[in-house]
């Protein structure tokens, strides 16, 4: 595809990635913060199933956004470039506690933003959300984190690809599963063991 | 029980990575059945539904954030007084350095850093088709594309923009929640809006307004063109215009809407200036879209397809299409091609290729210096 695609949580990673880097903004910095480290959190939380560690991990990679904001104007895309880091430093904690852990995508955890259920929200809206949380559950642990890279994180498929060395078909084809299965339980309530 | 083949289609639009082609397929797929639409409604409308941030929880995290870094020497509050002064300090420097306006600089010091940024992924493109910039300084988001340059762009609210050369589309931040969803645009797009009811899509150019509830619809709004234009794909939208906020027009699927802009004919191209007559100014006229003969492709929206068309449409008007496709600057020698009526579909070609073919079907010479071109 020829059309070069932007989609707007990057553009604004870089836009208060250059007031860093040039403004040395503490205010853009805080709202780096804010956009980035839940993402980075969660994901770290996945591959280390460690509340505690998951926040070190992202909080460390944040401190050295700062702490190397001169050079920061030299990462392409600072949002890639923190979760592949989130990635590697997961793993390398995972090892440190037991020499013997693998890193592998059908071995995650994965938790969701949306996994936090609004209690202000109407009860139909909860039941819905309940059912597709549920459906999401089911999914095999690789295709649960694609799926959330994608919705919440709002990683593009390259990008997905890239962090998860796979293929961008495989993204396409991971994607297209979740979606039928949140469909399914939504629509054809009645419990068959395979979906469609 | 459901097709695969539309999950696919509606991860992709979901995430922003549909082709139009793929957008238009997924529309024929939804709408086969009640269900089906229903169903894809549903989960995109889950898709598109993410829960506000805990800023609660944030600002908690990020004290103990700033804590981490202050056990590890780094004090971040602090510097606050000083950081005021060093920014005054950065930008007079700037402004001192040429003619031009701290602002212009500030723009351009980031084009380049972002295009620098890019220089990796901009060798991998064709020629003509690479580089874009995304400029953005005070709170709205700004996207733009440079003259040979096209760009795609998923808005928070889930709408596709397809931004065609030359172009710049401005937003809010809150387009995602804002009561109104207003964007800005110089140049040219092509929307595909997430339908939404309650809260209408509204872009705003120069001359017009367009008033939408979901649909797909071009907008062609250049400053240099001779006209403003709406091209209607699907659904309904309601154009008005600036000077005359009260005329509302409703545009059916196939129409487009074409408002001459009062623009001194030719003055852009450094003839004498020639007025024209009041009753030709502000002219608006509801045409049926024009199709590439023997295809289902329409020549508004084409460019969204990667291809450079144009149907009896004046030589100096192709030749500002052109100028913006390929990033070079036309001049005519010879005046009376500017009138001669062209067509043409152009895809891969290169401009020369592009120059060639029309230069067999119409009679002209050219010659190309740089990023120059002469008709003669």
């Amino acid at each position: 595809m020829s059309f070069l695609h932007n989609n707007n949580s990057d553009s604004k990673v870089s836009e208060l990635q250059y007031q860093v880097a040039v403004y040395e903004d503490e205010t853009a910095y805080k709202s780096l913060f804010f956009h980035l480290f839940p993402s980075l959190q969660n994901f770290a939380f996945s591959i280390t199933r460690s509340r505690v560690l998951a926040e070190e991990i992202a909080s460390d990679l944040l401190l050295d956004v700062w702490t190397r904001r001169k050079k920061l104007l030299e990462i392409d895309n600072l949002k890639l470039y923190l979760f592949v880091g989130a990635k590697h430093a997961a793993i390398h904690k995972l090892k440190q506690e037991n020499k013997f852990a693998r890193f592998s995508l059908d071995d995650l955890q994965v938790e969701f933003i949306s996994d936090y259920v609004n209690p202000d929200v109407s009860a139909e809206l909860h039941e819905m959300q309940e059912k597709i949380a549920r459906a999401v559950k089911d999914l095999p642990p690789s295709c649960q984190l694609i799926y959330k890279l994608a919705k919440e994180d709002r990683l593009k498929y390259k990008e997905i690809a890239h962090l998860l060395d796979l293929s961008v078909k495989t993204i396409d084809h991971q994607l297209s599963i979740a979606l039928k299965k949140i469909a399914n339980a939504l629509h054809y309530p009645n419990p068959k063991k395979n979906g469609s | 029980m459901t097709n695969d083949r539309i999950w696919k289609l509606l991860a992709r639009q979901l995430s922003g990575e549909a082709s139009l082609t793929e957008l238009e397929e997924l529309e024929r797929l939804r709408t086969l059945s009640p269900k089906q639409e229903k169903a894809v409604d549903d989960v995109a409308d889950w898709w598109l539904h993410n829960p506000a941030a805990d800023t609660e929880f944030l600002e908690a995290t990020y004290l103990a954030h700033l804590e981490r870094m202050k056990d590890k020497g780094c004090h971040l509050n602090e510097q606050k007084g000083e950081l005021a002064n060093d920014r005054e300090i950065k930008d007079a420097s700037i402004t001192s350095t040429g003619v031009l306006t701290s602002f212009n600089i500030k723009r351009l010091l980031i084009a380049a850093i972002l295009l620098a940024g890019l220089a990796l992924s901009w060798v991998l493109l064709k020629p003509g088709q690479g580089s874009q910039v995304a400029v953005s300084i005070s709170k709205p988001a700004e996207v733009a594309t440079l003259n040979g340059a096209r760009s795609k762009i998923l808005l928070p609210d889930g709408t596709n923009v397809w931004l065609n050369s030359g172009s710049k589309i401005t937003y809010n931040r809150d387009l995602d929640t804002s009561s109104i969803r207003e964007v800005y645009l110089s140049g040219e797009a092509f929307f595909d809006v997430v339908k939404n009811a309650k809260r209408p899509f509204v872009i705003h150019t120069a001359k017009m307004d367009v008033k939408v509830l979901g649909t797909r619809f071009n907008v062609k709004a250049y400053d240099d063109d001779q006209t403003t234009e709406t091209s209607l794909i699907k659904g309904s939208v309601e154009v008005s215009l600036k000077n005359n906020p009260g005329r509302k027009y409703l545009l059916k699927p196939n129409q487009k809407l074409v408002l001459s802009n009062d623009l001194p004919l030719k003055a852009a191209k450094g003839m004498a200036t020639v007025a024209l007559p009041e009753v030709a100014t502000n002219l608006v006229e509801i045409k049926p879209l024009t199709y590439l003969q023997g295809t289902e492709t329409d020549i508004e929206s084409s460019w969204t397809k990667n291809l450079l068309s144009f149907e009896d449409e004046a030589f100096i008007e192709v030749a500002k299409k052109m100028e913006r496709w390929y990033d070079v600057s036309i001049e005519f020698k010879n005046k009376r091609w500017e009138d001669k009526f062209l067509n043409g579909s152009f895809e891969k070609e290169s401009l020369e290729q592009a120059l060639k073919a029309l230069k067999y079907t119409t009679g002209f010479d050219y010659k190309i210096d740089h990023n120059k071109i002469t008709i003669y």
